[in-house]
């Protein structure tokens, strides 16, 4: 009998070995959810992203002239809207007040920056320079200077993962700015699509698409990008709308992280990528 | 114990870092060369079929806990990757598969089946056409490990290569 498993192993250990660590793969993706999972995926990435943050610091520091020119012109921009800005908030200070209506709360946001990416067709991640000590937490949108860039999935003290929105799990809800329609926002396709629009919908190209205030990921209003095209799904009653995001998530290097996270008793009845990793 | 099993490791550290810091600005709509499949086919032709398998499992666990995929996906990738590259491992042939024309075909088929298993267990989605996305993310990323995999195998002196 001992001879029989000898010969048998002689002849085919490399098959046997690539059977049994298959099904351990098999069985590690169902674990991935798991606390210690996150624990463990934790230290790792911190140990990675210490030696990351060194290099991209290096790099970073070749396209700073470049950078501090785009920023000078982002403030000059930025100086002539807020002028513009500051004449309407008097008004509506004057209004919420004679209307008795509270004034909403500053949200203080996390300043990060990017230290390195994973990116393949259907998955993007980034690693970011704030983890739980400035106070990341899991589940927190990511945004940019331009819109919504994803969210926060996996966190270590001084370091973060998030997944961006050209990810095939994660699943937002987003509405038109300019007719409040709403949909759910999904990559798909190498695009963003709002997927599952009734072909009654008024949405047209060029228009602003925004985070939707029922989103249990995203409470508050982001934008996320402009329709670019409406296509029709042949089969069913439904329609898809092309987005194409305001971030340019190839060339950006600073996000922020909004500091909420959505109720849990919410985010438990969406079926969504927070029920994935929490 | 051969101390010499250990050395792929050792290069692991950096060809991780320089995936996730240099290859990025080097990549297109996301699709950029995987370096870390490039490091696994060489060393398994290099060794044996069992040692690519094992370590390619091992490769593909500490990617998925750096680059944040689910955990298992880049493993049976990976996993399997070494197993087919050690079909080009046979000890008669192993020189002229280190070869640069021959060792960028080998990364072009074996990085065929990596990113097909690793998209397949990673994110799929019934609703995608599966060969728009074959040929979109599986086929270009390949091309360009296996063009990428020549300038890597002509950096290593001949004699290193063989021995």
């Amino acid at each position: 009998m001992s001879k029989f498993v000898y010969h048998f192993w002689q002849n085919f250990k490399e098959y046997l070995v690539l059977i049994f660590l298959i099904i351990l793969s098999l069985y590690l993706i169902t674990l991935d959810t798991s606390p210690k999972t996150q624990k463990l995926r934790a230290m790792v990435f911190t140990s990675f992203s210490i030696v990351n943050s060194i290099v991209s610091n290096f790099i970073g520091t070749e396209n700073l002239k470049e950078e501090n020119e785009r920023l000078r012109l982002t403030n000059a921009e930025l100086m002539l809207q807020l002028s513009k800005l500051r004449k309407d908030a008097l008004l509506i200070d004057e209004l919420k007040n004679s209307l008795s209506l509270k004034h909403t709360s500053k949200i203080d946001l996390i300043s990060s920056r990017i230290i390195s990416r994973f990116s393949n067709n259907n998955q993007e991640t980034l690693t970011i320079n704030a983890g739980s000590k400035n106070g990341v937490e899991i589940g927190m949108p990511v945004i940019s200077d331009k819109g919504l860039v994803g969210i926060v999935f996996s966190v270590s003290d001084e370091f973060s993962i998030l997944k961006t929105l050209r990810n095939n799990s994660l699943n937002l809800t987003v509405k038109s700015e300019r007719t409040g329609e709403q949909g759910i926002l999904k990559w798909k396709s190498n695009s963003l699509r709002i997927i599952n629009v009734p072909k009654t919908y008024q949405i047209k190209k060029g228009d602003r698409i925004v985070t939707s205030e029922l989103s249990s990921i995203v409470p508050v209003v982001v934008p996320v990008g402009a329709a670019y095209s409406i296509e029709n799904v042949e089969t069913g009653i439904f329609n898809e709308i092309v987005i194409v995001p305001f971030v340019d998530y190839n060339k950006i290097e600073y996000v922020f992280v909004i500091p909420i996270v959505a109720s849990k008793e919410i985010r438990n009845l969406e079926i969504n990528l927070l029920k994935k990793f929490k | 114990m051969k101390y010499t099993v250990l050395i792929p490791f050792l290069f692991l550290i950096p060809v991780i870092i320089f995936q996730m810091t240099i290859i990025p600005l080097l990549s297109f709509n996301g699709i950029g060369p995987d370096l870390i499949l490039i490091l696994l086919v060489y060393y398994t032709i290099r060794n044996s079929q069992m040692y690519g398998t094992i370590i390619g499992f091992i490769f593909g666990g500490i990617c998925d806990l750096v680059f944040g995929t689910i955990l298992g996906s880049m493993m049976i990738a990976k996993t399997l990757s070494g197993f087919i590259a050690g079909y080009f491992s046979t000890e008669n042939k192993r020189e002229s598969y280190l070869t640069p024309l021959n060792f960028s075909m080998i990364i072009f088929l074996v990085g065929i089946i990596d990113n097909s298993v690793f998209s397949f267990f990673s994110s799929f989605d019934l609703s995608e056409n599966f060969i728009s996305a074959l040929l979109t993310s599986t086929i270009i990323s390949s091309i360009y490990s296996s063009f990428i995999s020549i300038l890597f195998i002509i950096a290593i002196p001949k004699r290193r290569r063989f021995e």
